[in-house]
């Protein structure tokens, strides 16, 4: 089986104090810490796993600048055959539809079996790509997937409802799929296996090579303006020793009746 | 080179001696004289499946005590190394290592906070420039722990009260490694150490101090400095007292029992240096446990254990350790090691001791006789 797998590269921000450009419509990313998507290194796990159990091709992909190709060399080190990088300065704004359109692009020529991709990616959150691509490459997707098994050209899938409930669903191959976080456990990529494939070739395609036109580059969506939400009310921020503030909560619950 | 080969595995004699001494295998199925046996017979790789291979706490008692001069301790080492690249590894050990690659702390600190700890204490700092005679090396568990701040608060504050040239490296001080090699992740350790290698000897400081043995053992026997030589805390303190440096007021009225930390005095021979501080503090020879110096028992906080559980049930090391002090009537266990703080203070909650005994590091009761305050 031929897997497709579409990676990004995102910043870890959980212990980041974020401040905006002087644009005011970007983040700013300098000295910030980048890891791969998590949703990502899920996909990537399972189209590792789909090659160890039926044999076949990985082929990885991400859109970005060179930074970025360390999204690829951890595919490379977990034994994906290929991998591309798409980058060109007319995508320096690029929404969600034209990450699809140049993924899709580079996608349409690869004689796949299956695309892989997170649900999401942890820094804006869209969640479209996948969905996007499917459309554009005319073959059925199917999102929040939390297991995934095949028979003969069907894949059988699950994927996550609302309320803890799972649904089950046969697709066609060629099909693709946003992988949910927790359908297996991602292994772990030594520095030394990255080292290992520091050689192997990276493709890069630029929108000539992919032959998209420039007028093509047209985003859906276009960011106005970034900012910090202001604070809101009815939040009572307790100070003092842990002794002090944990007799105030025990105050606050007896009077609202919880406790 | 072959497996059994690179760690003459051939040579071992089976006598035991390293599962004899083995402080974690009266209660887990770690056994590593028999890991060594299955080594040579069956090969490694039927060893890989094996969880208590996580059990180790890689104090190297078994290594120490081979009559071979064989290293089961490295042999163990190995072993997770083959996992590592395998990259079946548990969660907690695979999030240390990756928060260690991105962070460079195994528990995904923020660089940029890495040295919050010294804010208004006027630390200089040789990543931005400064020359200092004194480098410390602070590290990740002592730079981001609320618990451990104050051990590093202190020294610093003691440095300046004793006129020594101090200072940090500064927030481009990466995670020493010590316990990322001992989780197999030789990669890692090796660019740790070069960064961290390339910023000592740039610093021009002839000394770099480590408040961790963990730390020290790497910097002193790991990282082959050139022109900059490593030291722990104890030693520096243990020359300051004796130079008549150190304002101390009078000795601390507590009976103090010391815990010696593997990789302070079994792996490095750093035995004296901490009695002699602890005894300038009490004005009276620390108390001594059953088992101490060569024979201290581990605390169970070494070899990547500070994110591993083990598959180990029962009664814990430390939990021994604390209950034996309490017997003996002592008041505070005093350790120089912030690994063994934090699992014996650990052992006082879950035994119910906490009250009726302390655990404080050397630095928290030289700050007390000194008069140093810390933030806490």
């Amino acid at each position: 089986m031929k897997v497709v797998v579409c990676l990004k590269r995102v910043p870890d921000v959980a212990e980041v104090d974020l401040q905006l450009d002087p644009s005011g419509r970007r983040i700013r990313t300098e000295g910030l810490p980048y890891v791969i998507n998590d949703w990502d290194n899920y996909a990537l796990e399972e189209a590792i796993r789909i090659k160890e159990r039926t044999g076949g091709q990985v082929i990885a992909l991400t859109v970005g600048k060179e930074p970025d190709e360390e999204v690829l060399r951890r595919a490379l080190a977990l034994g994906a055959d290929d991998a591309i990088r798409i980058w060109d300065p007319l995508l320096e704004e690029a929404d969600p539809f034209l990450i699809a359109v140049v993924l899709s692009q580079a996608i349409k020529g690869l004689a796949f079996d299956l695309v892989l991709t997170g649900v999401q990616a942890s820094d804006d959150g869209y969640a479209q790509v996948g969905p996007m691509m499917a459309e554009m490459l005319g073959i059925p997707h199917v999102t929040l997937v939390t297991h995934l098994g095949f028979e003969g050209k069907k894949a059988l899938v699950r994927r996550e409802l609302e309320g803890g409930l799972e649904e089950e669903v046969e697709v066609e191959l060629p099909a693709l799929l946003t992988i949910q976080s927790g359908i297996n456990e991602p292994r772990y990529v030594s520095v030394l296996g990255i080292k290992r494939v520091a050689k192997k070739e990276i493709k890069v395609l630029d929108l000539e090579a992919l032959g998209i036109s420039p007028s093509e580059i047209r985003p859906k969506i276009k960011v106005e303006k970034l900012f910090v939400p202001p604070s809101g009310e009815g939040a009572e921020i307790l100070k003092g020793s842990p002794e002090e503030v944990s007799d105030k909560v025990l105050e606050i619950l007896e009077k609202g009746g919880v406790i | 080179m072959e497996f059994a080969q690179k760690f003459e595995l051939y040579a071992c004699l089976q006598c035991g001696k390293c599962t004899g001494g083995c402080p974690v295998a009266m209660r887990t199925p770690l056994n590593v004289r028999m890991l060594m046996r299955e080594a040579l017979i069956y090969g490694v790789d039927v060893l890989l499946g094996r969880p208590e291979i996580w059990d180790c706490t890689t104090c190297k008692t078994c290594t120490l005590r081979c009559p071979r001069k064989l290293e089961p301790s490295e042999v163990l080492i190995a072993i997770r190394a083959k996992l590592v690249e395998s990259g079946r590894i548990p969660k907690n050990v695979i999030d240390a290592l990756e928060a260690t690659y991105v962070h460079g702390n195994p528990w995904g600190r923020a660089r940029q906070k890495r040295t919050e700890w010294a804010k208004g204490l006027g630390v200089k700092e040789v990543a931005a420039g400064e020359r200092v005679e004194l480098l410390g090396f602070v590290c990740c568990a002592v730079a981001y722990d609320p618990r451990l701040q104050p051990i590093a608060q202190t020294f610093a504050k003691v440095m300046a009260i004793s006129g020594v040239d101090f200072g940090i490296i500064g927030i481009e001080e990466s995670c020493c490694g010590n316990e990322i090699r001992r989780m197999g992740e030789e990669g890692l350790f090796e660019e740790l150490k070069d960064s961290n290698k390339a910023l000592i000897e740039g610093s021009g400081a002839k000394e770099v101090v480590a408040l961790s043995p963990h730390c020290f053992n790497a910097l002193k026997n790991e990282y082959r400095l050139e022109g900059v030589r490593a030291i722990h805390y104890t030693e520096i303190l243990e020359g300051l007292i004796s130079q008549g440096r150190l304002p101390l007021k009078g000795p601390l009225a507590k009976r103090v029992v010391y815990h010696d930390p593997c990789f302070l005095g079994k792996q490095n021979g750093v035995y004296e240096a901490p009695r002699r501080v602890l005894e300038a503090i009490i004005g009276t020879a620390p108390l001594e446990f059953s088992r101490s110096r060569e024979t201290s028992l581990c605390c169970e906080g070494g070899g990547g254990r500070m994110w591993v559980e083990g598959t180990g049930t029962g009664v814990r090391n430390s939990e021994i350790r604390v209950k034996e002090a309490l017997e003996m009537g002592a008041e505070v266990v005093a350790t120089a090691c912030p690994f063994c703080l934090l699992t014996l203070e650990d052992a006082l909650k879950t035994t119910g001791l906490e009250g009726k005994l302390e655990v404080k590091d050397i630095l928290e009761l030289l700050g007390e006789a000194l008069g140093v305050e810390v933030d806490r």
